[in-house]
C-alpha cells in the first residue's frame, strides 16, 4: 500500500495491485558489492538448491513475481535487484563489469553453486557471471539476452557522439530525480509505451513495485543516470565469442513474436550462440521479449525442465 | 583549490600558477593526483591548472566503483567548462583522456600533450574473451593502501581498440606525442599516422615549449 498526498488535504491510496500467480516476496536480504547494498527477494525452501534470476534493463526483481514462485516449487529462488534498480542502491556511475561484480558478490553470499538465470540485458551480464565464477554456476539460463544488432554507421563512435556525451555528462551534475507523474496511472501509461505486449493489470503490478511516490507525485525508484548514452568501445561483434569460454551448459530462450527489443533475426542469433560449447534452445510459442511475463508457466517449465535434466 | 561538480562526484581543481595567456591544464596519471606535477618545473606562460581525477587526489570516489576513460573525460571535461579553452597535457590515463577531450571539444581545446606514466595502455588492443571481466577486483585488492579508490584499477583493464580511438582522433585539433624510445600501446602508435599529429622527443618543457604560443618554440 502506498500513500498519496494528492492536492490539499485529500489523500489517495493506493493498492498493491493483483496479479494472476504473483506473489510477495517470503524472504529479502542486502547483500554488500563494492560499498553498495544490493537487494535481493526470495521464494521456496531457504534449503533447496539456489536459482538467482537477474532481470533486464529498467526492471527489477519483482518483474519475476510469477516466474520465482513456480520455480521456487523446487528452488531456494534468489531475485537481484541490481544496482540502481528497485530496492538497491544508486551508484555514481554504471558499467557492465561493476553489474558483474555484484551478481558474482551474490553467488558468493549464497555459499554453494546455483542455477543462474539472466533477462535481456541481466541475460548477458549472467553469461559473464557464469565465465567469471564457474565454480558458483551450475547450469545457466539465458532469456533473450544475447545483445543488440550491430551497430549501423551511425551509432559507431564518432567525433559528434564523444561531444554528445560530454554534454550529457555536464546535464549528469543537474539530474538527480526523474520528473514526478501526476498519478500512478500516468506512470503505468509510460511503461505500457515501451511494453505494448503487457496486460494492463501486469503493467500495474510490475509499476507499482517500480516506482514510490513523493510529496510532487509518482517517481521511478530506478536511477536517472542511468538514462544517459555512454561511450566507448564495446561492440555487438564482442557478444558471441564472450560465450566460447562458458564452462557449464547454457539454455537460450527466445519468444516466438517480434517485439520492441527482440528476438534477434535467426541469422544474427545463430552465428553468437554457435560460440557455446553447450547449448540448449526453446522457443516459447505466443511470447515477445518479455517471455518470463507473457508466459510465466510455459518459461518455467522450459527452465525446470533444464535445471533438473 | 577550486570544486567542481560532475555527476555525483566533486572534484578538486588546483590552480598552480595564475597568469595572463592561454590555460595550460594538467592530467595525472593513473594512482597519482594533481601532487605529481611540480609547479615550479613547468615552463608555461599562461596560467596552469591541474585536476584531481574522481577516486584520487582530493576528488571523491565513485560509489559502486564505475570508472571508465570516457568518465574521467567528462572531469576534465568539468574543469575545461571552468577553466575555458586551454592546452591539455596528460600522463598515462591522463593521456588517454586528454585526446578524448581533445576530440570531444575541438573548439575548446587548441593542443593535447600525450605523456607516458601509469593507465596508459589499458587492458590492450582488444578483449581476451578467456579471461572474466572482473579481473580488475584482483588488480583493486594490490591497490588498496595507495593512496586513491582502489576500484581505479579498473582503468588497467579497459580495452583500447585502435580502431575505436582512430574514429574520433582525428577531430582533435593538434596532438603531441612525447617519445623516448619506450614501448607505447597499439591505440598510441595508431596515432603517429593522422595529419593532426607530431611526435616530439625533448623534455617536458621541451615539449610544452612547442605548444605554448607565447614561446618562440612554438610551431
Amino acid at each position: 500500500m502506498k500513500e498519496c498526498r494528492a492536492v490539499g488535504s485529500v489523500r489517495r491510496i493506493v493498492e498493491e495491485p493483483s496479479y494472476p500467480g504473483a506473489r510477495a516476496p517470503e524472504r529479502r536480504a542486502s547483500v554488500e558489492s563494492v560499498g553498495l547494498r544490493i537487494n535481493v527477494v526470495e521464494w521456496g525452501d531457504a534449503g533447496a538448491p539456489p536459482l538467482v534470476l537477474c532481470h533486464g534493463m529498467f526492471d527489477h526483481a519483482m518483474g519475476f513475481a510469477v516466474l520465482g514462485p513456480l520455480l521456487a516449487e523446487q528452488y531456494r529462488v534468489i531475485a537481484i535487484d541490481a544496482r540502481g534498480h528497485g530496492d538497491s542502491d544508486w551508484a555514481d556511475a554504471y558499467t557492465w563489469p561493476l553489474d558483474i561484480v555484484d551478481i558474482v558478490n551474490v553467488l558468493r553470499w549464497i555459499g554453494r553453486p546455483s542455477f543462474l538465470v539472466g533477462h535481456s540485458k541481466g541475460g548477458g551480464q549472467s553469461i559473464d557471471a557464469a565465465v567469471a565464477a564457474p565454480e558458483l554456476v551450475e547450469k545457466l539460463v539465458n532469456i533473450d539476452g544475447f545483445g543488440p544488432p550491430p551497430f549501423k554507421e551511425s551509432e559507431l563512435p564518432s567525433p559528434r557522439g564523444l561531444t554528445a556525451f560530454l554534454d550529457e555528462r555536464r546535464a549528469a551534475a543537474e539530474r538527480s530525480a526523474w520528473r514526478p507523474y501526476a498519478s500512478f496511472d500516468d506512470l503505468v501509461k509510460r511503461r505500457g509505451q515501451q511494453n505494448p505486449r503487457l496486460p494492463d493489470d501486469w503493467l500495474r503490478y510490475f509499476v507499482f513495485h517500480a516506482s514510490r511516490h513523493g510529496e510532487d507525485g509518482w517517481r521511478w525508484k530506478s536511477d536517472p543516470h542511468m538514462a544517459s548514452h555512454g561511450f566507448g568501445p564495446w561492440t555487438p561483434d564482442w557478444v558471441g565469442p564472450a560465450y566460447a569460454a562458458l564452462r557449464m551448459p547454457m539454455l537460450a530462450i527466445t519468444g516466438s513474436e517480434r517485439d520492441t527489443w527482440g528476438p534477434l533475426p535467426e541469422r544474427l542469433l545463430a552465428p553468437r550462440l554457435a560460440f557455446a560449447p553447450s547449448l540448449q534452445r526453446t522457443a516459447i510459442a505466443g511470447a515477445g521479449h518479455f517471455v518470463h511475463m507473457e508466459k510465466p508457466v510455459e518459461t518455467a517449465r522450459a527452465i525446470l525442465d533444464f535445471c533438473t535434466a | 583549490m577550486i570544486e567542481l561538480r560532475h555527476g555525483r562526484a566533486r572534484l578538486a581543481l588546483h590552480r598552480l600558477r595564475a597568469a595572463a595567456g592561454t590555460p595550460l591544464l594538467l592530467l595525472h596519471e593513473l594512482a597519482a593526483s594533481a601532487a605529481m606535477w611540480e609547479p615550479s618545473a613547468i615552463e608555461w606562460s599562461g596560467p596552469v591548472y591541474a585536476l584531481d581525477f574522481c577516486g584520487h587526489g582530493h576528488s571523491t570516489a565513485i560509489a559502486g566503483g564505475g570508472y571508465t576513460p570516457e568518465l574521467l573525460a567528462g572531469d576534465a571535461d568539468a574543469a575545461l567548462a571552468h577553466i575555458g579553452g586551454a592546452v591539455v597535457a596528460g600522463a598515462g590515463i591522463g593521456a588517454y583522456v586528454s585526446l578524448l577531450l581533445s576530440a570531444g571539444r575541438a573548439d575548446d581545446v587548441a593542443a593535447c600533450l600525450l605523456l607516458p606514466g601509469r593507465g596508459l595502455t589499458g587492458g590492450g588492443a582488444a578483449p581476451d574473451f578467456r579471461k572474466p571481466k572482473v579481473e580488475f577486483m584482483t588488480t583493486a585488492q594490490r591497490m588498496t593502501g595507495a593512496g586513491c579508490d582502489p576500484m581505479v584499477a579498473i582503468l588497467e583493464h579497459d580495452v583500447r581498440p585502435p580502431e575505436y580511438v582512430a574514429r574520433f582522433a582525428g577531430n582533435a585539433r593538434r596532438v603531441v606525442l612525447r617519445e623516448d624510445g619506450a614501448s607505447r600501446p597499439p591505440w598510441w602508435e595508431a596515432l603517429r599516422t593522422l595529419p593532426n599529429a607530431a611526435v616530439e622527443r625533448g623534455d617536458l618543457n621541451e615539449c610544452l615549449r612547442r605548444l605554448d604560443a607565447n614561446s618562440p618554440a612554438s610551431g
